[in-house]
C-alpha cells in the first residue's frame, strides 16, 4: 500500500515537474545552456493565472489557456531581446548561464516591485475529493495529472513525430547543415521557446492552484528541474519525463518513510551520484 | 557606527569570497554555484562547535573550514571531471543539500529558531567590532595578495592552462585533475574561514543567511568587475555591495513605505547590471591581466 500512494503522490507531485523539466530540455537542447532564467517562465505562468482568474474573474479553467500563451509569448520576446543577440555574439555556455540568472533576477524583482512580494491564491473552482481502491484525491488534482499528462503526450509528439520537432533536432545537432538543408533557424527557435514557456507557465499554474503563487515559486523548482534534465541527458525529453517521474516517486516515498526534508537531501545526493556516473551526457 | 563597521566587515567578507571565486572561476574555469554551501559550513561549523561544544572562536574557525576543504575535496573527486554545467549543478546542489540540514539537524543547529550567541574575540576590549573588521581585512589582503602571486607562479600558469584546454595541459604531462582538485579544495576550506568569520559578525544563526542569494551576489560582482582580473572581485564588491548596500541603503532618503521594497530594487538592479555586462562588456569592467611577463611578438603574428 505504501509503494502505490508513494506512486500516486509521486505522480500528482510530479507532475508540474514533468512539464518544467521538457520545457526545460528543449531550450537546453537547442541553445545549449541551462536556462535558469526559465524559473519566471513558471512563476510568470502562474501570475498570469492570477491576472485572469482573480483580477478579470475568469473561470480557473477558462484562465489556463490564456495564461500559458502569455508566457509563451514572455518567453519568445525574452529571447528575441536577450538571449538571441548574446549567442549571435558569442557569450560561451558557462556565461550564458550567468546572463540568464541576470534575466531571472530581473524578471522576479520587477514582478515584486509592480506586484508586491505577498503571496497570492486562485480561486479554486469547487473541490470534490473522490476515493479509488483506498486512494484519495481531489477533481482538481485529477484533471491537472489528465491535462499534464495530455500536454506531456502532445509535446512528446510533437519532438519526435512533426516537422517542427525534426528541424529542431537538426538544429541542435548540426546547425550549418540544417540551415544548408533550407530550415530557418529563427522561425523554429522562436517556435521552441514558445512552446518551452507554454509548457513553464502551464506547469507555474498548477504548481500555483495546489498551493500559493509566489515570487519564488519558479526559483524553487529550478534547481530540481535542472538536475533532472542533466541526469536525463541533453535533449532527451523522453529521458526528462522519466526522471521527473521517478524523482516524484522517490520524493513522495522518503517522505512517507521519513521526514520530509531528508527527501530533498537524499534526491540530492542521488543526483550528484548520478552526475558522477555518468556525467552531463550529451545526447 | 556599528551598522557600518558590521556592512564594511561584510562586504570584506564578500570581497574575500569574490577574490576565491576568480581563482576558482577566472583562473581554473570551474563554475562553482555553491558559494554559499562552503560559506554555510564554515558558518555553522563555527557557531555549532562554538555554541554546542564550547570550542573557542579561532580554533572552531579552522575546524569548520578544514571541514569546508575536506567537502570540497570530496565534491571534487565525484564531478570536478565532468562538463562545466554539470559541475555548476552539483554545486548549486550541495549548496541546497547543506541549507536543508541545517534546518532538519535541530540538535545541533537549532533549526529555525536560530544559532547563538557567537561573541566577538578579544574578551572585554572596546572597540572589539573595530578591532575584529580589521582582522578580515588583514585576512582578506592576504587572500588579494596570494591570488595575485598564484596567477604569476607556474601553478597559476597550470590553471590557466587546464581552463583554456584541459586535454593539452594533461598532454604536457601536468596531472590536471589532482591540480584541480586540490586548488578547489583549497579555496573552498578559504570560504570556510570566510564563514567562520561571519560568525560573530551575525552573532545569531538563522538557516535564512545560507539562501542562495550570496552566491549570486559574489558571482555578480566578480563578473562585473571582471573575472579574469585580479582586481576584478574588489571593484565589482564595491560597485554592487558598496553602492547599493551601504551607500543607498544607509544614506538614501527613501520613504518608509518605499524602503521595504528596496532590497528588491537592488535585486532588479543587480539583474540589469548583469545582462548590460554580460552583452556588452563579457569580460568585465577591469578586463583581464595576464600574467607579467613581456613577450617579444613572434614575427608574422597576427595583431
Amino acid at each position: 500500500m505504501l509503494i502505490l500512494d508513494a506512486i500516486f503522490i509521486g505522480l500528482l507531485e510530479a507532475s508540474p515537474l514533468i512539464l518544467a523539466a521538457m520545457g526545460f530540455t528543449l531550450i537546453y537542447y537547442l541553445n545549449g545552456f541551462m536556462n535558469i532564467a526559465y524559473a519566471e517562465s513558471i512563476t510568470f505562468g502562474a501570475y498570469f493565472a492570477i491576472l485572469f482568474n482573480v483580477v478579470l474573474g475568469a473561470n480557473f479553467y477558462m484562465a489556463i489557456v490564456p495564461s500559458m500563451l502569455c508566457s509563451g509569448a514572455l518567453s519568445v520576446a525574452v529571447y528575441l531581446l536577450i538571449f538571441r543577440p548574446a549567442l549571435n555574439r558569442g557569450v560561451g555556455p558557462t556565461e550564458m548561464i550567468i546572463l540568464s540568472v541576470g534575466v531571472s533576477f530581473m524578471l522576479r524583482y520587477g514582478l515584486i516591485l509592480v506586484v508586491g512580494p505577498e503571496n497570492l491564491f486562485l480561486n479554486e473552482p469547487n473541490i470534490t475529493y473522490l476515493q479509488f481502491l483506498g486512494i484519495g484525491a481531489t477533481n482538481l488534482q485529477l484533471i491537472a495529472l489528465a491535462l499534464v499528462l495530455l500536454t506531456a503526450g502532445i509535446l512528446y509528439w510533437m519532438i519526435y513525430n512533426t516537422g517542427l520537432g525534426e528541424q529542431m533536432r537538426g538544429l541542435a545537432n548540426n546547425r550549418e547543415l540544417a540551415m544548408a538543408s533550407g530550415i530557418n533557424p529563427h522561425r523554429t527557435s522562436v517556435a521552441i521557446w514558445f512552446i518551452a514557456g507554454c509548457a513553464g507557465g502551464l506547469s507555474g499554474i498548477f504548481t500555483g492552484v495546489f498551493a500559493q503563487v509566489a515570487p519564488y515559486m519558479g526559483w524553487n523548482v529550478i534547481l530540481i528541474t535542472m538536475l533532472v534534465t542533466i541526469v536525463a541527458g541533453v535533449g532527451s525529453v523522453r529521458g526528462a519525463v522519466v526522471a521527473a517521474v521517478v524523482a516524484g516517486i522517490l520524493t513522495a516515498f522518503i517522505t512517507l518513510v521519513t521526514k520530509p526534508l531528508y527527501a530533498e537531501v537524499v534526491l540530492l545526493t542521488a543526483f550528484i551520484g548520478v552526475l558522477t556516473i555518468r556525467g552531463a551526457r550529451t545526447a | 557606527m556599528d551598522y557600518l563597521i558590521f556592512s564594511f566587515s561584510l562586504m570584506l567578507v564578500y570581497i574575500g569570497l569574490a577574490q576565491l571565486l576568480h581563482i576558482q572561476f577566472g583562473l581554473a574555469g570551474i563554475p562553482n554555484f555553491g558559494v554559499v554551501g562552503f560559506w554555510g559550513i564554515g558558518l555553522y561549523g563555527t557557531g555549532v562547535l562554538y555554541v554546542v561544544f564550547g570550542v573557542a572562536l579561532l580554533p572552531a574557525i579552522l575546524i569548520a573550514s578544514a571541514l569546508s576543504a575536506i567537502i570540497g575535496y570530496l565534491l571534487a573527486l565525484l564531478v570536478l571531471q565532468r562538463s562545466g554545467q554539470a559541475i555548476l549543478a552539483a554545486t548549486l546542489a550541495l549548496s541546497a543539500i547543506i541549507a536543508t540540514l541545517v534546518v532538519s539537524e535541530k540538535d545541533l543547529t537549532g533549526g529555525v529558531q536560530g544559532l547563538g550567541t557567537i561573541k566577538f574575540p578579544f574578551g572585554d576590549m572596546a572597540n572589539r567590532n573595530f578591532v575584529f573588521m580589521i582582522f578580515i581585512l588583514v585576512v582578506v589582503l592576504a587572500l588579494v595578495w596570494v591570488s595575485a602571486r598564484l596567477r604569476d607562479s607556474r601553478m597559476g600558469r597550470q590553471l590557466v592552462a587546464i581552463r583554456d584546454n584541459e586535454e593539452l595541459a594533461a598532454s604536457l604531462g601536468k596531472n590536471t585533475a589532482a591540480t584541480k582538485r586540490w586548488v578547489f579544495a583549497i579555496t573552498c576550506g578559504g570560504m570556510g574561514i570566510l564563514g567562520g568569520m561571519s560568525a560573530p559578525l551575525h552573532q545569531f544563526l538563522v538557516p535564512y543567511q545560507l539562501a542562495p542569494s550570496i552566491t549570486f551576489a559574489v558571482w555578480i560582482a566578480l563578473v562585473l568587475g571582471g573575472k579574469g582580473h585580479n582586481l576584478g572581485a574588489i571593484v565589482g564588491t564595491f560597485v554592487t555591495f558598496g553602492l547599493f548596500d551601504i551607500l543607498i541603503e544607509t544614506y538614501a532618503p527613501v520613504p518608509a513605505e518605499q524602503a521595504i521594497l528596496l532590497p528588491n530594487f537592488k535585486l532588479f538592479c543587480y539583474g540589469v547590471l548583469l545582462v548590460v555586462i554580460i552583452m556588452f562588456r563579457p569580460i568585465g569592467l577591469l578586463g583581464t591581466d595576464g600574467p607579467k611577463v613581456r613577450q617579444p611578438a613572434a614575427k608574422g603574428a597576427e595583431t
